[in-house]
């Protein structure tokens, strides 16, 4: 049975290996993957603990529903104290990972601790082995996971691993699986490169008995169908997550030169449709793959066409790279884009935080504030594709000046470059922002001001905003499962009802965190993909829980509180610009330049985004400050955390 | 089996509003539907002016691969400077405060 899968508690100080179940009682209130994930780490985490510290607990999760039958089930979540934010760490992955974790008999690991030397976990058919990873230390991602399988003589080792970045404690290093499944946000690769953690590897042969095995085949093929009918989703499986890209940058919400723009023009050459045209690896009519038990098929296969690393073999870009690579820093190469994406996934790094982070020290280059001496004489203009992959490389390895000090994050760079330097940082709670431009959609500025592990497009953003989908559909979808009677408008740059919009794709998008379903099979991207009212019924057939609609609505919205009192344990209040839910001056001050003529002229109007934000607040059972009121802690049963029960 | 499974979730319902054939112009005040000849690489829309280059994802389904920049341009351009003209872009502040 799915709820048979352990936790197991593992000490790298010590190597003291603990395994337990985990009890119904917790499952049914906080499910599994980031739902729990959120519940240990608030129990577990000292408060106020250094994120590099061996106390700060690495938490690694496969999600409740993974590898059961219901489709793309493959999320493997990891939580811990984030080094770049000082707040919430977490970070969701695609892959084959999370499954094999699930056979060999675990759903949840809980690693603290520092290891002596370099070491990984083998977690195998219900043991774990602390190994020795002295010969896998300064290997890429790749070829850590390959010698790991080398080393084991096992072929069908996953393994979640580090690279260079990691080790090297670069605090917006990723976690890897496969060739580009990536961790990429607040860090976690930084909280194992400091616990001398290089990888954790996963092989698994124990079955998971499914409750009610007919059933949840018949509806999982409903599933699918209504997974593969949407047009959204034919899309990704020909172009993948880029044609977001292509279809934001056409009417300006593409955020580009850190900000000063919010359209790259003349981007043909990196356009999905162009990449699709170039790449010369394919498994079908597209070069397309896909993760375990997914029908989507959105990760794109290519080689690399020319330049100093052509032929080199990846998989991406995904719409990040495209503007890490492309819009932010103003390069219109896909050999840029496709270069920048394979370095980046080899050294294991954040595609959007290092973009970011280049394209903001771009812009203090071109602005004064940043010298050739600081640069170490590399001219650090927009539009430099050469300075763009030299700056990727100099911050893995903490090259020079610049290189080690952006490889800290956006806050502390700030604070060490001076001369004002922080106003030009485009991030919420320490975290970049993802490379769109929400000055025209106060929804989308809303849900990244106060997603709950800083500036983030998968934690609340109500994407489909963007259609223009008529009143009636939108009342369908945000009616359910809980009564809405309140205003929405299907005008994205409106403010009403925007804030429930926000509070509803919230509760929705930790539910699939929760089960360990991938996004772009629920309300994200597309308006008739599975939420609440279908879930139940997978949970149902394949574990043998039963929950109905609301209750998985309460489930979610406990876990999000939850990482919300974590957050405000490590010092979140509502307007504090570098631990707070609240937007840096550019976007209320700087009117959009480029796009369609709608959006052109657009800022965030501060006073109707300050009135989102109370009603945000009150939908989740929040004071004006964003703490939890009373109430709300006992509606939710989180009156008594920490229980410790786990 | 304790689980209703012939009624329709509120998200397998939407299907039936499904388009194909047609794209939605991409400027948020406009956001008509077009509808290209099959297999058109371009299309105008017919309310607004803004002209678009399309991609077929398969023989009903075109996607808009991205704008007619030239054409599309100008139309930005004019509409800044008449927003400009007017007063109604606020605030030109860059960077830092």
């Amino acid at each position: 049975m799915a709820l048979d899968r352990k936790i197991a508690y593992v000490n790298l100080t010590t190597g003291d290996i603990e395994i337990k179940p985990i009890p119904l009682s917790i499952r049914k209130r906080f499910l599994g993957g980031r739902g729990l994930d959120a519940y240990l780490l608030y129990n577990h985490a000292p408060k106020g603990v250094d994120p590099m510290s061996p106390d700060n607990p690495l938490i690694i999760s496969a999600g409740l529903l993974v590898a059961t039958c219901a489709s793309a089930s493959a999320r493997t979540h990891v939580m811990a104290k984030s080094p770049l934010t000082g707040l919430l760490g977490s970070t969701n992955m695609g892959g084959f990972f999370a499954p094999e974790l699930a056979w060999a008999g675990f759903h949840h690991l809980v690693v603290t601790g520092k290891a002596k030397k370099p070491s990984y976990l083998f977690v195998h058919d219900g043991t774990i082995e602390i190994l020795d990873a002295s010969d896998l230390w300064g290997k890429t991602t790749t070829e850590t996971q390959w010698a790991i399988r080398e080393a084991l003589g096992d072929d069908e080792i996953k393994s979640l691993v580090i690279g260079p970045a990691g080790e090297n404690l670069v605090r917006f290093a990723n976690v890897m699986t496969g060739i580009k499944n990536s961790g990429g946000r607040t860090g976690m690769g930084c909280v194992m490169g400091a616990k001398n953690l290089k990888a954790v590897a996963a092989r698994g042969t124990m079955d998971i008995k499914i409750a009610h095995p007919m059933e949840a085949l018949e509806f999982n093929k409903r599933f699918i169908d209504q997974i593969t009918s949407a047009k959204v989703n034919q899309t990704q499986g020909t172009l993948g997550t880029p044609f977001i890209w292509g279809a934001t940058n056409c009417w300006g919400g593409l955020r580009t030169r850190n900000f000063q723009y919010n359209q790259l023009e003349y981007a043909d050459d990196i356009e999905p449709e162009h990449l699709d045209e170039i790449a010369t690896e394919t498994i079908g009519p597209h070069h397309m793959t896909g993760c375990f038990g997914c029908q989507v098929h959105c990760r794109a296969q290519y080689r690399i066409p020319s330049g100093p690393y052509a032929g080199r073999y990846d998989e991406g870009p995904e719409y990040t790279s495209l503007g890490a690579f492309g819009a932010e820093p103003g390069c219109t190469s896909a050999e840029t884009v496709l270069t920048g994406n394979h370095l980046v996934n080899q050294f294991g790094m954040d595609n959007l935080e290092t973009g970011s982070m280049i394209s903001w020290a771009m812009e203090l280059f071109e602005e004064g504030i940043l010298s050739e001496k600081d640069t170490d004489g590399l001219d650090l203009r927009f539009g430099n594709d050469a300075a763009l992959l030299e700056m990727v490389e100099r911050i893995c390895y903490r090259k020079g000046w610049l290189g080690d000090v952006l490889a800290d994050g956006g806050i502390p760079a700030a604070e060490k470059i001076g001369k004002g330097a922080f106003d030009y940082l485009i991030q919420v709670k320490g975290m970049n922002n993802l490379h769109s431009d929400e000055r025209a959609t106060p929804a989308l500025a809303l849900n990244i001001a106060t997603a709950s592990r800083g500036s983030d497009h998968l934690r609340s953003r109500p994407a489909i905003d963007l259609y223009h989908l008529p009143e009636e559909v939108l009342r369908k979808i945000y009616g359910t499962p809980i009564p809405y009677k309140g205003p929405l408008s299907s005008e994205h740059t409106a403010y009403e009802g925007k804030a429930w919009m926000v509070f509803w794709q919230e509760n929705c998008y930790m539910a699939v965190d929760c089960l360990g379903i991938c996004k772009y099979h629920t309300t994200f991207l597309g308006a008739t993909l599975p939420n609440f009212e279908d879930w139940p019924k997978a949970i149902y057939y394949n574990t043998g829980l039963e929950f109905s609609p609301e209750e998985l609505w309460t489930i979610a919205e406990r876990c999000n509180m939850i990482e919300r009192m974590y957050n405000l344990r490590e010092g979140l209040t509502r307007n504090d610009l570098k631990k707070g839910d609240t937007l840096n001056h550019r976007y209320f001050d700087e009117p959009c330049k480029k796009g369609a003529p709608d959006v052109i002229g657009m800022s965030i109007d501060r006073e109707k985004f300050e009135k989102m934000l109370n009603e945000f607040y009150e939908y989740k059972g929040l004071d004006k400050n964003g703490r939890p009121k009373a109430a709300t802690l006992k509606r939710l049963g989180l009156e008594k955390e920490p229980s410790r029960l786990l | 089996m304790p689980m209703e499974n012939a009624k329709q979730s509120a998200a397998e319902s939407l299907r039936k509003t499904r388009t194909f054939g047609k794209v939605r112009c991409h400027n948020p005040s406009c956001m008509g539907r077009i509808q290209p000849e099959p297999g058109a690489r371009r299309v105008k829309c017919p309310t607004c002016g803004m002209e678009y280059r399309l991609y077929w994802v398969n023989p009903t389904l075109p996607r808009i691969r991205g704008p007619v920049w030239d054409v599309n341009k100008e139309i930005a351009a004019k509409t800044f400077a008449e927003k400009e003209a007017a007063g109604r872009i606020a605030g030109k502040k860059k960077g830092g405060k």
